[in-house]
């Protein structure tokens, strides 16, 4: 199956029931990780057709021409602006949440160049991080943003 | 399992035709139902290339018109003024807004959703259409149960039209946390009082009906004793916040 994934075409090996999460994993795309399994974590995170989306929720075969990101698409060398921040905050606990956290403030900040907390917490309110560190991960979109006004 | 994406209702309904077919909208409940094996279905009938079911009309009379295909995102987007839009605002996360449609949920029915609740005190109508005609269900009559609506076999909803809005509107949920499925949820729009996430289906308060007499679920988020207990307190937030 053809998919539009971080801006080539790639050829995933996929069932008809299987779900882009799974092809992209099995694609070695690893970066999108697999938590809950039907959409209440967020670490499966992507974009797709720009849009934030939960990855375990789109059937790879309902994804038609419409571009996938992954978070090994969010920067074409190095660390992201996002990916910075959070390093420098130390807003990363054991990482598994990390790459959805990523996405779902890669989008907030393609549509907001500065946006303010209230607007954060609510970007950031489908991923959960069960260390608990939302409050860094705040803190480093709020200098990220702050950076910028 | 089969997938076909067609591009017309006509080339949808034949497709349904098999035994065990199901449409496929946003799939964010269905997809996470299959995840969870909870449904197989043998073949799945993509909406999301019928051009027919999307989009946001204003009725001449001052309503609206949602395609089934609208998703949450995009009703949201409507002036706060709508108690539609104001349950669009709290339903899930920015992930699940782009992508799940008021057709989608409309159709699962599930007990503790926003719009079922929503589209009850709004008197809204249910649009459904099959190989054969098209019919509007009222909400009350559309709603039946525990994931259960009036919905025949061949059939598919394909829009929700909400009339006119007179005065305030305003929706409430209680849940463990934003943007969860409610404990308890109240709409309230022209003095009409609608109750969801308490029985199987989202009841309209009234001469007949009164909070106490419900006869409340007990589910994984909350014991019918606490969903009494709290009910009456959101209610009167609810209604305050119209007046």
């Amino acid at each position: 199956m053809l998919l539009n994934v971080n801006g080539e075409e790639r050829d995933l090996a996929a069932t008809p029931a299987a779900t882009l999460l799974e092809a992209l994993r099995a694609g070695g795309l690893t970066g999108s990780k697999r938590g809950c399994n039907h959409g209440v974590c967020g670490a499966c995170t992507v974009l797709l057709d720009g849009k934030l989306a939960r990855s375990c929720l789109a059937l790879a075969v309902d994804v038609g021409e419409r571009p996938v990101v992954t978070v090994e698409g969010v920067s074409e060398s190095g660390l992201s602006e996002v990916q910075k921040a959070l390093v420098e905050t130390g807003a990363i606990q054991c990482g598994f949440c990390t790459p959805g956290f990523v996405m779902a403030l890669t989008e907030l900040f393609l549509r907001r160049a500065a946006p303010a907390r209230d607007e954060i917490r609510a970007a950031l309110s489908g991923n959960l991080c069960r260390c608990s560190g939302y409050v860094k991960i705040v803190e480093a979109a709020e200098k990220l943003a702050g950076g910028k006004r | 399992m089969d997938y076909i994406a067609p591009t017309t209702l006509e080339e949808a309904f034949r497709a349904l035709e098999t035994e065990d077919a199901r449409c496929l909208a946003g799939g964010q409940s269905l997809v996470a139902m299959m995840n969870l094996g909870l449904v197989a279905p043998a073949k799945l009938v993509s909406l999301r290339r019928i051009a027919s079911l999307r989009g946001i009309e204003k009725a001449k009379d001052g309503g609206l018109r949602l395609g089934a295909m609208t998703t949450h995102a995009e009703i949201a987007a409507l002036d706060e003024g709508w108690l539609i839009a104001q349950a669009a605002r709290v339903l899930a996360y920015p992930a699940i807004r782009a992508f799940g449609t008021i057709g989608g949920s409309v159709a699962n029915a599930d007990p503790s959703a926003d719009y079922p609740v929503a589209l009850l005190a709004a008197a809204a109508e249910i649009e459904v259409t099959s190989a054969r005609e098209a019919r509007k269900i009222p909400a009350r009559e559309f709603f039946k149960g525990l994931f259960e609506t009036a919905l025949a076999s061949g059939e598919i909803v394909t829009a929700i039209h909400i009339p006119a809005q007179c005065g305030k509107a305003a929706y409430e949920k209680l849940s463990l946390v934003v943007g969860d499925f409610a404990i308890v949820s109240v709409a309230v729009v022209e003095g009409r009082i609608a109750v969801g996430g308490c029985t199987p289906a989202p009841v309209l308060l009234g001469a007949e009906k009164d909070a106490a007499g419900l006869e409340f679920m007990n589910d994984q988020r909350a014991s019918a004793a606490y969903r009494r207990k709290v009910l009456p307190e959101i209610i009167r937030r609810t209604v305050k916040r119209c007046s």
